[in-house]
């Protein structure tokens, strides 16, 4: 196979599983996914065998948490351990005349979201290996899982020449400081509501939970890309949102290509996909599941959105199959609906096992006759109260605000942060960086820290963390001393975080 | 328990509507006649040359009758004047007389003989007359002086073969026409005389040349709510029509089933009640609800002894040995041909010379009702028994909990308990009761025999609940007086909280789901009326909420402020997060909203952020923690240089506390453990 590595040396990502090829010349079998696919053998294996190696070393001295990240002088090597002896590690190029500059949590952030979402529709990859020990099956649902995860951001950032195709040979685009510097990946963003709106939503979840009869039915409710109510734990929230903002919230929708659903009508769209293994094996035979691919998901005139990833109706159904997905908290497989009116998506979970035949249809039947009246009107009410997409902007300010322990964050809308200077955002990466290192150091410790730098263009860059709730900010009024940036700080606090942080 | 036989007739008859003992005696030796004055709730019995009339509006048969002294002579009817003052007996189909019941002054009234007859007369309160005589030509209305002399003001010129008034309406209907179906109502009220639209009554004939005649018992107006109706007997059609009157128009509403050849009707809180004569049944309406339905099924009237509830052993006693308690069960036929109906709920036994009440059994009617949420709202429109009405509700409320209805049966009955609370409050007919007794008042199963049975045909349940429910109902007239504080059966929110939520709260531990699901539809509930909640009901929240480990839904609650912040609150969220560090989070920044800042720094401390809490402290200057909380923590986690920096820290805090002999403590340990550290 010849070398193409020259146009895609920006990123490289492999997973791999320790416990696998163990003996010499096996190697090969360790790998379970490798990015670029079209990279010569010889370079995946040193890769991963340089990783391994690491690993293996810096285990020596901390068994418990091996190394995370080794900075390179053109790269980093970002680690992270998604299930035991099974890695991921990302090699991304440090170029900042490019931009290549990355925050490693990000980045690692980015992993553990990935592998998250891949439990939620696959189970976990050991288990998947379990099941098949060959490997065959993981690949082959690996392959196409990350690549459609990671074209997300391509589609993002070059909306128009997106092609939603399996790639081959296309420079993948990680997103960049710009982007999560005033972010935090694996946090849920909310919506506020007033009280009498809440608790008209709260009478909707119980409406939508009574639809099921005497089944439990979990519940997530989004209005655009926020969430407004959910019954799930908080991973599986954060995990559900996250795929739900991706591929199913009403942007999400509009985004995707009409074309590319005339050509699913066709019948031509196949969920089977065969991918190049590592291995060198032709997996045909495996019946692979893309469900993070786009455009795949269409409303359907009952409100129910439907998508053909799952194939049909087991018994010769025309109706497309209902995806299935895993829960975290209770490690039950359960059916996902999705419902949308407007701008509010509904997600119902119902478990599989209590589901009979015809069940889900009956389901379905209720929430349009019992809920559909209360999800529009609820959906006109929080329409008429909703800011607009700058509801959550703080005049003079740009902002992150983080709750690790409820995994939720709020931050200034994007279309703001992208009237920072670089040199702020850059300074402010920095400063994340920074504070992730602090973090990391001081786990389970009480954690108190504020930091305020002063960046090149003479903006205010301030960290403030506060036992679980960080504060993120940029404030470019250069005239700002100091002590006027910490009261500013300290006025956004008590205002916007009611008194969280603390200002000296 | 008492014996029931002692206690009703029929023992084990279901009824939804009784008569009970005592009655209003009115047996007079010599009596001529009963009549009833009902403008002036009087039952009148004269002799012949004597009236003694009773207050029939207090009800009470041990206050003997006031007696005044009229010349002899026949009488057709009596009605005194609406002060009292004067007594006017009609002599004849010609000539009124009128007695000064002070100055003794008579006064005779007389009309044309021959081309007129008098058809009866009544008082009125009208700014216009104070009297209407109604004759066969028409209505004269006269006013009348102190003096006693009688000016005609006006004269409705109508031919009239017989009419109906009601002093509660106000409301004259003068009957004409060859089968009297063409009627001319007056209203005479304090506004005015108001002439209403001339109107037909329905009759139905079934061959072409039978002309039946309306008589004026087969009318009826019927006062309920407010409103005015009239119920017109249809014989041929087995029909009962109702019309409505309004100021410029009077429309037919429907009409009711009739079941017997005789009928009369009574008012009692608002309900109809159709007494089917001959079947000997009556039937109950409400017509508050558009359904011409009846509230319950056709079911005798019952003669109770004494009231059910109150079969105290006093209140026996005291039966016995009342010589006025000897009318026995014998002496009295349901419906014999000598009852007369008053207005609006009296019954008038002619034979025996007694006058009953009709009373309705709300526990009865609620126990055969299987339609829970018209039933509540039923119930919560009834004024009469309005204590009686509100603990039949909670207990409703609690039974459909209890018995798992599904979630939004409930909700609708908790709309209804709420929506009617809010009316009644913007109508100013709730006023909160101060006397805790009354509202602790649980319904309670009374041991009258009726009840068992309605016991069984409800299902257990309701009588369960209440056995556990400690009782505390007063006996009888003590219960009297307090029904008549409540004026309304409405339910405020904390009372729902209390009488339903708390209480079920124990029996639903496996079902917290299910009750926060009834909660939450309540909180919404009470805040589309815009009305407030005892804040316990948040904290019971939490409480469920944390029981069934929904983090979501509590993060969710107390974010949105559904769960409103509150001390209480905060304080059960540090208390539920025991298990949920999460929820006890939740609960620290609730204090720190409120800015209990004792509170929240004792909490932080308590968690082991010490610092941060002293931190906090010295911000806010806050000094009434004790100080040993921060230095004995810092001590236990064995950092000394974090003890430093506290007793620095609390040096310049609180004055004078390098004095305290907890800084010595504290400093000579600091200088034992680490001579290094300087302070």
């Amino acid at each position: 196979m010849a070398s193409m590595s020259s146009g895609d040396e920006s990123l490289r990502l492999c997973v791999f599983d320790l416990r696998r090829g163990q003996t010499e010349g096996q190697e090969l079998d360790k790998i379970l996914f490798f990015h670029p696919p079209e990279l010569d053998v010889s370079t995946q294996l040193s890769v991963t065998g340089l990783s391994e190696g690491l690993i293996t070393f810096t285990r020596l001295f901390s068994p418990e948490a091996a190394c995370e990240v080794i900075e390179a002088e053109r790269h980093s090597h970002v680690f992270f351990e998604a299930e035991t002896d099974i890695w991921m590690v990302m090699v991304v190029e440090k170029n900042k005349d490019t931009g290549a500059i990355w925050r490693i949590d990000a980045l690692r952030g980015m992993l553990k979201e990935v592998h998250s979402l891949f439990v939620m529709f696959h189970g976990s990859v050991r288990a998947l290996l379990e099941k098949e020990p060959t490997g065959g099956l993981t690949r082959a649902q690996l392959y196409p899982f990350i690549t459609d995860y990671l074209s997300t951001f391509q589609k993002r950032s070059r909306s128009e020449d997106w092609c939603c195709d399996l790639f081959v040979g296309k420079k993948l685009q990680l997103p960049n400081f710009r982007e999560t510097t005033l972010s935090e990946r694996g946090t849920v963003q909310m919506l506020t509501l007033a009280r009498d709106t809440a608790l008209e939503v709260q009478s909707l979840v119980q409406v939508l939970d009574s639809c099921a009869g005497n089944l439990q039915c979990l519940s997530m409710i989004l209005f655009q890309d926020l969430l407004v109510s959910t019954t799930l734990s908080p991973d599986d929230t954060v995990n559900l949102f996250t795929f739900a903002v991706m591929r199913l919230t009403s942007q999400a929708l509009l985004s995707s290509d009409a074309s590319s659903w005339s050509h699913l009508r066709k019948g031509t769209g196949s969920s089977e996909t065969s991918s190049r293994s590592t291995s060198g094996s032709i997996d045909s035979l495996h019946h692979v599941i893309r469900p993070l691919q786009n455009d795949k998901w269409k409303k359907g005139k009952d409100g129910f959105l439907v998508t053909d990833i799952w194939g049909l109706e087991t018994g010769g159904s025309p109706d497309p199959a209902i995806p299935i997905v895993w829960l975290q908290e209770t490690q039950e497989r359960v059916y996902l609906l999705a419902y949308q009116y407007k701008s509010l998506t509904l997600l119902l979970l119902l478990p599989e096992t209590d589901i009979v035949n015809g069940g889900l249809s009956a389901v379905k039947q209720q929430v349009i006759e019992q809920a559909s009246l209360r999800i529009m009107k609820i959906e006109e009410k929080i329409s008429r109260g909703w800011g607009g997409e700058n509801a959550y902007h703080v005049k003079g300010y740009r902002y992150l605000v983080v709750d690790t322990d409820l995994e939720v964050s709020r931050a200034s809308p994007s279309g703001k942060v992208a009237t920072l200077a670089k040199e702020s955002l850059l300074a402010l990466n920095k400063l994340r960086e920074e504070v992730d290192l602090e973090k990391s150091r001081a786990k389970r410790q009480e954690r108190d820290l504020e930091i305020c730098i002063r960046a090149k263009n003479n903006a205010w860059v301030i960290a403030r963390v506060s036992r679980d709730k960080e504060l993120y900010m940029a404030l470019e009024k250069a005239s700002d001393t100091l002590l006027d940036a910490t009261d500013a700080v300290g006025r956004f606090s008590n205002r916007y975080c009611s008194g969280a942080f603390l200002m000296d | 328990m008492p014996s029931s036989s002692q206690t009703s007739v029929g023992s084990g008859a279901l009824s939804h509507a009784y008569i009970q003992h005592p009655s209003l005696r009115c047996n007079v030796p010599e009596s001529r006649g009963l009549f009833y004055d009902d403008a002036n709730r009087l039952l009148i019995c004269v002799t012949s040359s004597q009236v003694f009339s009773w207050e029939t509006a207090t009800f009470n048969p041990d206050v003997s009758p006031s007696v005044d002294s009229i010349p002899e002579g026949p009488i057709l009817s009596v009605r005194f004047s609406l002060d009292k003052k004067v007594i006017a007996v009609q002599r004849s189909d010609c000539e009124i007389q009128f007695f000064h019941r002070e100055t003794k002054q008579t006064l005779t009234h007389k009309c044309r003989a021959g081309s007129e007859s008098l058809l009866g007369f009544f008082w009125s309160d009208s700014p216009l007359c104070d009297l209407a005589v109604v004759k066969t030509s028409g209505m004269d209305l006269f006013a009348c002086d102190s003096a006693m002399n009688l000016r005609l003001v006006e004269t409705k010129k109508v031919n009239v073969n017989w009419y109906i008034y009601t002093h509660e309406s106000r409301l004259v209907l003068l009957a004409s026409g060859l089968q009297c179906k063409t009627i001319t109502g007056f209203q005479l009220s304090t506004a005015g005389v108001v002439r209403l639209p001339k109107f037909e009554m329905t009759l139905a004939s079934t061959e072409s040349n039978s002309k039946p005649i309306i008589s004026a018992g087969d009318v009826h107006l019927v006062t309920v709510y407010g409103r005015i109706y009239c119920v017109q007997v249809d014989m041929e059609a087995m029909l009962l029509h109702t019309y409505r009157f309004y100021r410029d128009a009077v429309v037919q509403q429907g009409s009711l089933p009739i079941y017997s050849s005789k009928l009369s009707v009574s008012v009692v809180d608002n309900l109809l009640l159709v007494h089917q004569i001959d079947a000997k049944v009556v039937i109950i309406y409400d017509l508050f609800v558009d359904s011409r339905a009846p509230v319950s099924a056709p079911l005798p009237l019952l003669w109770r002894g004494y009231q059910g509830s109150d079969t105290s052993p006093q209140a026996a006693s005291k039966e016995n040995e009342s010589p006025e308690s000897s009318t026995s069960s014998e002496n009295i036929v349901m419906y014999e041909d000598a009852w007369t109906f008053l207005v609006p709920d009296l019954i008038l036994d002619q034979t025996n010379k007694v006058l009953w009440r009709v009373h309705l059994d709300l526990e009865a009617i609620s126990a055969s009702s299987s339609d829970r949420t018209s039933l509540l709202e039923f119930l919560q429109r009834r004024k009469l028994e309005a204590n009686k009405a509100k603990q039949l509700c909670l207990g409703i409320a609690r039974a459909l909990i209890l018995e798992r209805r599904p979630a939004t049966q409930v909700t609708q009955a908790i709309d209804v308990l709420v929506t009617a609370y809010s009316y009644s409050v913007k109508a100013g007919i709730y006023k909160e009761l101060k006397n805790g007794k009354t509202t602790a008042t649980i319904p309670t199963n009374d041991g009258a025999s009726p009840d068992n049975e309605r016991g069984r045909a409800s299902g257990s349940s309701l009588d369960e609940e209440e056995e556990e429910v400690e009782m505390n109902l007063p006996s009888g007239p003590a219960d009297e007086q307090q029904e008549s504080q409540l004026s309304s059966p409405a339910i405020s929110p904390d009372e729902l909280y209390k009488f339903v939520f708390a209480s079920v709260e124990e029996m639903m531990v496996e079902e917290s789901d299910y009750l926060v699901a009834i909660i939450t539809e309540f909180l919404r509930s009470i805040s589309a009326e815009k009305l407030k909640v005892d804040l316990n009901i948040y904290v019971m929240t939490i409480r469920l909420l944390a029981r069934s480990k929904r983090f979501a839904e509590l993060s969710l609650f107390t974010a949105n402020k559904i769960i409103e912040p509150s001390k209480e609150v905060a304080l059960q969220l540090l208390e539920s997060g025991g298990q949920d560090p999460r929820v006890r989070k939740l609960g620290l920044d609730m204090l720190r909203q409120l800015s209990l800042h004792h509170e929240y720094i004792s909490s932080l401390v308590q968690d082991g952020y010490y610092l941060e809490a002293l931190r906090y402290a010295q911000k806010r200057k806050v000094t009434s923690v004790r100080s040993s909380l921060f230095l004995e923590a810092a001590f236990a986690s064995n950092d000394m240089q974090h003890l430093a920096a506290i007793l620095r820290v609390l040096s310049e805090l609180i004055p004078g506390f390098k004095e305290t002999s907890e800084y010595y403590t504290f400093h000579g340990l600091l200088n034992e453990t680490s001579s290094s550290v300087a302070v």
